[in-house]
């Protein structure tokens, strides 16, 4: 289960070795990128920008297409549904009744549909090429209060035990007579009671007991804490968020002073 | 005292498992062929280390996991052909931590719930909650909220909730962890009341006084496999194989081994037998 909520490979790519404070910035404005860009064309060339990084990043296809499941079910429903809501446009290409498809409706189902797998793919990569510990640490660097950032840490690195508890208490009541596998939606979801209460308690003792251990290691004890590791930008991390940047930059200003349709 | 294993009515096998084999789905093999038999009314110590097994084992008999190869019997009946709310009715396995099974309101509550999912009637289940409640001496507590008790009182409360269930076979897991010695004391007299009425009585441990103090037969577990199958006494006289299954038995065994040079038996378990020994040895010599 630790896979799934822990995305990162450790590897020895460049985007491995970026300053996570950038990729964080550069996954923002790719993002803005992706909203900025309207034509299929456009939005077609930056996914296959994005897959040209996941390339260079070594991600391997089966666990990028675990990762993406979700999304990829998503942007199919995408294509599949728009035409159905969206009447306007000609070509008129089939017509039943009140049901009206046209060729641009198809097409705008298209193009969202590529603009959500733009987005997913950007932040798949910043997940895919940062360890928590890392990402903790930049968005800490970049302003976040501490005590946020540890918050963040702390649930990721206690998600997979949190799930252990949830098995162990499900197995607790297996043996306790329940079937979870019997009964209606309804009675089904009651069941559940049976293993949420136990979980949440067991979560909440744990966390009790985490929060003492912090204390007992002087955690707050001053504000300007130091660190054992620090985030120092190299050449190379300036030229990523520069040419990130300028695309952005180029794109906005074609797009909105001189009208280009991109 | 309580009835030994050998006594004639303790004849036929709830329990049979035979070329048990386990490996977790990471590729972990925890059992590596156990062979066990458990009679009726048996009151017996599986111990071992740290990752010996013991618990895999545990949770094979009542169908929480189901063996990799080999088999498992309970009362004449294949395990796997049962679910494991079926498998509940006979084997009840007790977890080793109360928070991960307590959820309801109060402990009469907690109780009710096994026998509810069993389907028990209302006559029946009133009758096996009273009793449960009687065993574990838990009146006082009976309308608590089960959460906000001590660990011993939980503990209590989730071990009377699957005696409520009237399982005939009754699987401990560390079941005193955490427990101060008077509360330990307390919780295994409630345990040996169990084993009086003819409960089958399984108790995982590594605490090794427990065993000596209450066990009628102790199988060691290591490294996945059942490396020795006797008597308490039997047991504690093979030091060198104890260590190697990472175990140390209790002080009073291990000063009786270290009196067998004057004549004290190695079998000795109590410190009660321990000066009845030396004072037979002293009295023989005199």
């Amino acid at each position: 289960m630790t896979g799934f909520v822990d995305l990162y490979t450790e590897s020895d790519t460049f985007l491995h070795r970026m300053d996570p404070r950038v990729k964080i910035v550069a996954v923002l404005l790719l993002s803005l990128l992706a909203f900025i860009l309207s034509s299929l064309t456009s939005l077609v060339l930056l996914l296959s920008f994005v897959f040209l990084l996941l390339f260079l990043a070594r991600a391997s296809l089966s666990k990028t297409m675990f990762a993406l499941k979700f999304v990829l079910r998503l942007m199919v429903l995408i294509v599949i549904l728009w035409p159905f809501f969206d009447p306007h446009g000609t070509p008129v290409l089939l017509s039943i009744g009140p049901l009206k498809i046209t060729q641009p409706a198809i097409l705008k189902g298209l193009t969202s549909a590529v603009r959500v797998g733009c987005l997913a793919c950007v932040w798949y990569i910043l997940m895919f090429t940062t360890s928590q510990r890392n990402l903790v640490l930049a968005l800490v660097k970049l302003g976040l209060r501490f005590d946020f950032g540890l918050t963040v840490a702390v649930s990721l690195r206690f998600f997979p035990t949190f799930v252990s508890t949830i098995d162990s208490v499900m197995d607790a009541q297996k043996a306790r007579g329940m079937d979870f596998s019997k009964g209606g939606l309804l009675r089904r979801s009651k069941k559940y009671v049976a293993v949420l209460v136990p979980a949440v308690v067991s979560a909440l003792r744990m966390a009790d007991s985490l929060s003492l251990a912090l204390q007992s290691r002087a955690y707050g004890a001053r504000h300007d804490r130091t660190y054992l590791r620090d985030l120092r930008m190299r050449g190379s991390d300036y030229v990523a968020l520069a040419i990130t940047l300028s695309v952005l930059l180029a794109s906005m200003v074609a797009k909105f002073a001189y009208a280009v349709h991109l | 005292m309580i009835p030994s294993p050998s006594s004639s009515n303790s004849g036929d096998k709830i329990i049979s498992v035979r070329d048990l084999k386990f490996t977790y789905e990471g590729g972990l093999e925890a059992l590596k062929g156990v062979n066990l038999d458990i009679r009726r009314g048996e009151y017996v110590a599986i111990v071992g280390g740290n990752g010996s097994g013991k618990t895999t084992l545990a949770k094979n008999l009542n169908g929480l996991l189901r063996p990799t190869n080999g088999s498992v019997t309970i009362n004449g009946k294949p395990a796997s052909d049962q679910t494991v709310a079926q498998l509940a009715r006979i084997v009840g396995y007790a977890f080793q931590n109360p928070d991960h099974q307590l959820f309801c309101s109060s402990v009469a509550e907690e109780l009710e719930f096994g026998p509810r999912n069993l389907g028990f009637a209302v006559e029946e289940m009133t009758s096996k909650v009273e009793h449960a409640i009687n065993t574990l001496d838990l009146k006082a507590l009976r309308d608590k909220p089960p959460l906000s008790l001590t660990l011993g009182e939980r503990r209590r409360v989730s071990i009377a909730s699957v005696l409520a269930m009237d399982p005939e076979v009754f699987i401990l897991d560390e079941p005193t962890t955490g427990l101060d010695a008077r509360e330990t004391d307390d919780f295994m007299a409630s345990i040996d009341g169990l084993s009086r009425e003819g409960h089958t009585l399984i108790l995982i441990t590594h605490d090794m006084s427990l065993v000596a103090k209450h066990a009628r037969r102790v199988v060691v577990m290591s490294e996945g496999r059942v490396v020795l199958d006797s008597d308490p006494g039997g047991a504690f006289s093979d030091l060198e194989l104890l260590l190697k299954s990472k175990l140390v038995p209790p002080p009073v065994v291990q000063l009786a081994h270290r009196l067998s040079a004057i004549g004290v038996p190695r079998e000795t378990l109590s410190p009660e037998e321990l000066v009845f020994r030396i004072m037979l040895v002293r009295g023989g010599s005199q």
